[in-house]
């Protein structure tokens, strides 16, 4: 199978479960298309090619033996280089970490692990995972495989996700989000990523960024994907406090492709407004293909997202700061100086204004709730711009000038403040060949619903089997 | 709060109030973008909260 490595990861599943093919050869084909282009692309800091070959061997000795198998065994992935893994260096993005090599997995990691996932590698991601742009300067910019003539940005922080899936590094990854940081490079490399509900998946084992805004979740190439890692890895966690109890459902049983009475909240002001006139046309494009499959598509609005910018500064700055206050102290000098001026406007972040951020966050939550009381999801773009290239800094948008870094987590992050589950779905190309990402929002804990409507999407498009020339 | 401009000095304290000795190179560098934060925090200061709790939620169970 000369593209295999263009197969989803539950058509791996499938192949290897049926032995049609071997694990090691599914491994080993993702390991040449990394040699082969990463030298380029820069998706990953970390390749575990021996590790990850001896493991699909065992997997396959496993599958020859009839022992019970999980539902990614043999299933090649990768996590972006913040989740720690036992025995193999978490540099976080990071100079500073360069050498840091964890005693334990992260939590999700170890799940993966015994779904029968095996570890490709650590992917590239902005320095501690602040920033949309997907720049790092110790580990090379990821490049955006949908341009070969122009460096474009692969969006952040999880940018080696992003890269890495889109040009067929791996079937799989997880990301990390606290701003949009899956939902941004979904968008601008147009992949599939869900942010889920805040406390569905453990952070423990997971580089902080923002403790109260981070959230765990799958890069794919489809929202069936998505589904399968999420099942793996959803769930209490002891480890995490902020974990929920509240049972983990089967998400690609709840994959119908059916959206008939699915009740759509198109969001317009600010939303569809704010993008530039082809991501907007994309969206509405989307809405209508989700209308004549007998979606209920109306419009709607968020008012409290005027107060997201705020509320987002002061809790991110704030938490941030606190994680690296004794790194800033010590090794200042490591860091990307952009990032460690922004890491330092948070010492200015009161400590009555970091509360009232997080009184905030419960009016935006409540909002959310209001307006999904009477829908199922809401449809708004993922981005309003498609990936800029790496040196633009000045963006237009629908409704006035932008720097690009506020534009490209405009739509994202107040699905963060609010924690619903959102979930990035290409909708769209632009003239110039660069794909456009939609979100689909949901209830809390109701990915499965969210997961639905982005399938019935994909089953309606073919806007996610598309590939770049890479 | 104030629309001023913040100088070094006032930045110089809430740096050490914060428990950082930046150097005024350093210091200087981000007075734009704490100049915009603070600018920023007028709008947090003017959402109506009521009687909203912060969102600060641990499950322990």
């Amino acid at each position: 199978m000369a593209e295999l490595f263009w197969a989803s990861m539950t058509e791996l599943a499938r192949l290897i479960a049926t032995k049609a093919v071997s694990p090691v050869e599914v491994v080993q084909v993702h390991l040449d298309r990394i040699a082969a282009l990463d030298a380029d692309l820069r998706a990953y800091i970390t390749v575990c090619a021996d590790a990850a070959l001896e493991a699909a061997r065992a997997a396959e000795a496993a599958l020859a033996a009839g022992q019970p198998v999980g539902p990614l065994h043999g299933v090649p992935y990768a996590l972006k280089d913040l989740y720690d893994t036992a025995g193999v260096r978490t540099t976080g993005g990071s100079k500073i970490f360069a050498e840091r090599i964890p005693a334990t997995d992260a939590t999700v990691a170890r799940r993966l692990a015994r779904a029968g996932g095996i570890l490709l590698g650590k992917l590239n991601m902005v320095e501690f995972a602040y920033g949309p742009e997907g720049l790092n300067t110790h580990y090379g910019h990821a490049r955006n495989p949908w341009d070969r003539g122009r460096h474009r940005m692969a969006g952040g922080s999880s940018s080696g996700s992003g890269v890495g899936v889109a040009a067929g590094l791996a079937p799989g990854t997880l990301g990390s989000d606290t701003g949009g940081s899956i939902r941004i490079p979904a968008s601008l490399c147009g992949i599939t990523g869900l942010k889920p509900t805040y406390g569905r998946v453990s952070r423990a084992g997971v580089l902080p960024l923002a403790w109260s805004m981070d959230h765990v979740g799958p890069m794919t190439r489809t929202a069936a994907d998505c589904a399968l890692m999420l099942g793996a890895i959803a769930g209490y966690d002891p480890a995490d406090a902020s974990t929920s109890v509240l049972p983990v459902p089967d998400y690609l049983a709840a994959l119908t492709g059916d959206v008939r009475g699915l009740r759509v909240g198109l969001l317009r002001s600010f939303f569809l407004e704010g993008a530039t006139a082809e991501v907007r046309t994309a969206v509405e494009a989307a809405a209508k293909i989700l209308t004549a499959a007998g979606a209920v598509v109306d419009e709607v609005s968020l008012e409290t997202v005027k107060y997201v910018p705020a509320t987002a500064l002061a809790v991110v700055g704030s938490e941030a700061l606190a994680y690296h206050a004794e790194l800033l102290r010590t090794r200042a000098a490591e860091y990307d100086p952009d990032i460690a001026r922004r890491l330092r406007v948070g010492a200015f972040v009161g400590g009555a204004h970091y509360v009232r951020a997080q009184q905030a966050r419960a009016l935006v939550r409540a909002e959310v709730d209001g307006v999904l009381a009477r829908r199922d999801v809401l449809l708004a773009p993922s981005t309003p711009i498609t990936a800029p290239a790496v040196d633009e800094r000045q963006t237009t948008l629908g409704d006035g000038p932008s720097d690009v870094r506020s534009a490209l987590i405009r739509f994202t992050r107040p699905f963060n403040v609010s924690g619903h589950p959102a979930c990035a779905v290409p909708c769209g190309f632009t003239a110039g060949g660069l794909p456009i990402g939609m979100q689909l929002v949901g209830r809390p804990f109701d990915e499965a619903t969210v997961l639905r409507a982005a399938d019935a999407f994909q089953r309606l498009t073919d806007f996610h089997t598309r590939r770049p020339v890479a | 709060m104030t629309n001023d401009p913040i100088d070094l000095a006032t930045l110089r304290s809430g740096a050490r109030l914060a428990g950082f000795e930046w150097t005024d190179a350093e210091l200087e560098e981000i007075r734009p973008q704490v100049e915009a934060a603070l600018r920023l925090f007028r709008v947090l200061e003017a959402v109506p909260i009521g009687d909203a709790e912060p969102t600060t939620l641990y499950r322990t169970v």
